[in-house]
């Protein structure tokens, strides 16, 4: 899937005016948000959760949370920055409420193409060992790396979707890296 | 995916997260919409309940903190009545101007009017 292109300004703008038709009651304005930004939101839920139906139903949530909240919405970040916040807040609300289900790699298991069946088990191998590597961090170390790492997202953006300051965002990030070298460790070297 | 060193930590974890940056699900904006729409339905009938319970508790308040009823007026009336407390029923329910109003005025024969009437002249 490619990313849309619409250049930051510009898209921040379409955002704002679908943002105001929301606030209104406008559906068609929900569709057209929702279909611009759910892709990425389940992206980012579903490394979070590590399950794709759990990942929907929160991202359902987020959009209703949003909707919800378009009145009062003011254009102080990015609106990608404000679904992440809201769907983090939803992360550790699901982390309070339960602990975490073991990471399927069915679901995000790579087709093996024309790999051979060897390559393609090291990948599935590594997969899995990525997805438990992650799946064992603290939940905001976990956040920060998925959200730098997957999303792209800069410092100061996750510093805003996470509520915290930036020299925090740093040090999870930091401490995240080490423990995924540490965890990690004994796959490589068996390599 | 790099598969040959440690160092390959930070390509392989951009490699193997980017891959699931974006999951697009078909159909899912109008699963939210109607999601949404629901939601509006459950807040309707959140208030109008929360209404009708307040218009109730409105209600029996009236009733149990309020001023005399019907019902205590009736009473008030048939116990005057039955003391044939004639004048109080009047003023009570004010009949008694009403009635005086309704008096026709009879002015009484002057003298002159009388004698002759009397004497048949």
């Amino acid at each position: 899937m490619t990313t849309p292109s619409y250049s930051p300004s510009s898209e921040d703008e379409e955002d704002k005016r679908l943002m105001a038709l929301v606030a209104k009651g406008d559906d068609d304005a929900l569709r057209q948000l929702v279909d611009r930004h759910h892709p990425r939101l389940i992206g980012y839920l579903k490394a979070e959760v590590g399950s794709q139906t759990t990942a929907e139903e929160l991202a359902m949530e987020v959009f209703i949370r949003l909707h919800r909240a378009a009145s009062r919405w003011r254009p102080e970040a990015k609106l990608s920055t404000y679904l992440i916040h809201i769907a983090h807040n939803l992360v550790l609300n699901e982390w309070r409420r339960k602990t975490r289900k073991p990471t399927s790699t069915l679901e995000s298991a790579p087709e093996p193409g024309d790999q051979s069946h060897e390559s393609a088990r090291q990948v599935v191998e590594l997969e899995e060992s990525f997805d438990k590597a992650v799946s064992q961090l603290p939940v905001e170390q976990r956040t920060a790396i998925l959200l730098l790492v997957q999303q792209d997202m800069p410092y100061e953006e996750i510093a805003i979707a996470m509520k915290a300051p930036v020299s925090s965002v740093k040090t999870w990030i930091h401490r995240a890296r080490t423990r995924l070298r540490d965890l990690l460790k004994d796959y490589y070297e068996n390599q | 995916m790099s598969l040959n060193s440690q160092s390959n930590l930070d390509a392989d974890l951009a490699t193997h997260l980017g891959r699931s940056r974006f999951v697009a699900v078909s159909g899912f904006a109008d699963r939210v919409v109607s999601a949404v729409h629901a939601y509006r339905r459950r807040q309707i009938i959140r208030w109008s309940s929360f209404a009708t319970s307040l218009a109730a508790c409105l209600v029996a308040s009236l009733v149990y903190f309020g001023g005399p009823s019907d019902e205590s007026l009736i009473q008030q009336t048939q116990s005057l009545v039955r003391s044939d407390e004639a004048s109080q029923l009047n003023a009570l329910l004010g009949l008694a101007d009403d009635l005086s109003m309704l008096t026709p005025v009879v002015d009484k024969n002057s003298l002159v009017v009388e004698v002759l009437e009397k004497n048949d002249i």
